[in-house]
């Protein structure tokens, strides 16, 4: 789609090698972050300590994030970024609607994950981070969640990378293992700084390992555990099926589609046009 | 309109103010914020809808922290009533409220901000702050797209009733509907965004380097040192909440 400019010097060494740094110092605070808080565990919620947990998982989860956000950003084509838009709005209209719905799923990821699959780890990292950023404007308690919807989008990313969106069954088993990561870094995020979940059908899940004495960091990494793997598993499947009904002609549009053949099949024949 | 504050001026002051309830965690504070937000709402007129929309948050929410902590608190030792498993403890109830209160004045305060800053003046303020403009792009674009795409899928809906979908009651249909109308919706915003992208990418919209706005965004000295002093203060209270709670560095 944007080719380089023929007239204009394109930007030098040096502005990639910054990119690249603000890149690796995002993973670096998310991952930090996490085993922080993991390490620390506080024994009483309720003390002073749950509140330095809120404040590092908060601080740290968006510094992260952010800095994903600022590295990658720059380096995407044009037409990876007008799609994130449309990825956002489609990421918050089915989150909503089945934030309300009760069950114990979230479905807010299919947006994150079409673009992941359509542009590469890097895009959907920065679009899952993107799409909490903007989503808080609607509904801010998802904004700490920015890292984990970071590491969705780098996972489904990469899972396209090595071929598992390229035949329909594998997609699912891939949003489960990558539910399972997820489930475990947001997991910390809900205990430490919401004391809980935000939705009826996942509370139930976690008074249910609460009433046999989980710790409440364990309880809601259970329930995340339970309700994390099936939801991304459908939403990779979903995910999967409209990329598979989007024509060749757009899917090969993406770089990333044709360098690594996620889709698996041949590129549209080169005609004249 | 009361007087306009700079964009950066509104987030640093709700950045700051969280900082400070969640590093502070007692309840009287928060649930001081969280009425100050809803007053300070009321004196910009825009109460109603930060009710309205942080309540739609915030109710299953705390019904969700209640069912939890209410019933089931295994470190509780104040036992209030019991039933079978659950028993009702104070201290389960009063660490519900605890973060009930915290969270309410986390999303009553990032509502008030949400909904008194223009984006479009944020969208400018934060260009000329080095942030890369895509950023921008995405977050302005985002907000206005998402009517334009509800739209859409109203009229991909009625194509399809015109064509003969009938939604009934089972899960089959149910499932089969929602496919004809997310199949056509998506390729068709996919299609759009490709042409959008050869348009912004013919007037340079990847190109690096500074970006002239049309919106100029007034900013005062006094908004200057306010934002440098509530950075300031949301630092301290972050770093006296590590020290009180590491005497000596043992945890």
């Amino acid at each position: 789609m944007s080719q380089p400019s023929l007239t204009l010097p394109t930007p030098g060494q040096q502005a990639g090698r910054r990119r690249r740094l603000l890149e690796l110092l995002g993973a670096a605070a998310i991952t930090a972050t996490f085993v922080f808080l993991v390490l620390t565990q506080p024994a009483d919620i309720a003390g002073g300590l749950g509140s330095v947990s809120a404040l590092v998982a908060l601080g740290g989860f968006l510094l992260g994030a952010v800095l994903l956000i600022v590295a990658v950003l720059p380096t995407l084509p044009t037409s990876t970024v007008v799609l994130m838009p449309v990825a956002l709005v489609l990421n918050i209209v089915l989150g909503q609607l089945m934030g309300t719905s009760g069950l114990p799923f979230y479905f807010d990821a299919i947006g994150t994950v079409l673009i992941a699959v359509l542009a590469g780890p890097a895009a959907g990292a920065a679009t899952g981070a993107l799409s909490s950023i903007v989503w808080s404007f609607i509904n801010p308690t998802v904004l700490p969640f920015a890292a984990g919807a970071a590491l969705i989008g780098f996972l489904a990313g990469t899972a396209a990378r090595y071929g598992l969106f390229r035949r329909f069954y594998l997609a699912p088993v891939a949003g489960f293992v990558t539910g399972i990561v997820a489930g475990v870094v947001s997991a910390p995020i809900a205990a430490f700084v919401f004391g809980g979940t935000s939705g009826a059908g996942t509370g139930a899940i976690v008074s249910a390992f609460r009433a046999m004495g989980d710790t409440l960091l364990a309880a809601i990494t259970k329930q995340a555990l339970i309700s994390d793997p099936m939801d991304k598993a459908i939403v990779f499947a979903i995910a999967a099926m409209l990329v598979y009904a989007l024509p060749r002609r757009t899917t090969f549009q993406f770089p990333f589609v044709r360098r690594f053949n996620v889709l698996a099949g041949k590129a549209p024949a080169q005609r004249g046009a | 309109m009361t007087p306009r504050f700079h964009p950066l001026t509104l987030l640093a002051a709700a950045a700051a103010v969280l900082a400070i309830t969640t590093a502070a965690s007692s309840w009287p504070v928060s649930l001081m914020v969280a009425a100050g937000a809803v007053a300070l709402a009321a004196a910009t007129g825009s109460a109603r809808r930060v009710l309205l929309a942080g309540g739609a948050i915030l109710a299953p929410f705390w019904l969700s922290l209640l069912v939890i902590h209410g019933l089931f608190y295994p470190e509780g030792r104040t036992v209030l009533l019991g039933f079978g498993p659950a028993r009702v403890t104070a201290e389960g109830i009063g660490f519900a409220l605890d973060m009930g209160l915290r969270t309410s004045a986390f999303v009553l305060v990032t509502m008030l901000f949400s909904f008194s800053v223009r984006v479009p003046e944020l969208v400018a303020a934060l260009n000329s702050r080095r942030l890369p403009p895509q950023f921008g792009y995405v977050l302005a674009s985002t907000l206005m797209l998402a009517p334009i795409i509800a739209a859409r899928l109203q009229k991909v809906r009625q194509a399809q009733e015109s064509r003969g979908l009938v939604v009934e009651k089972g899960l089959r249909s149910r499932l089969n509907a929602i496919r004809l109308q997310m199949v056509p919706l998506v390729l068709g915003l996919v299609h759009d965004a490709g042409t959008r992208a050869q348009a912004l990418d013919a007037r340079g919209f990847r190109r690096p380097g500074p970006r002239s706005s049309y919106r100029e965004v007034s900013d005062s000295m006094g908004q200057r040192g306010f934002r440098f002093c509530a950075l300031l203060l949301a630092a301290a209270a972050v770093v006296l909440r590590i020290m009180a709670s590491y005497p000596g560095g043992q945890s």
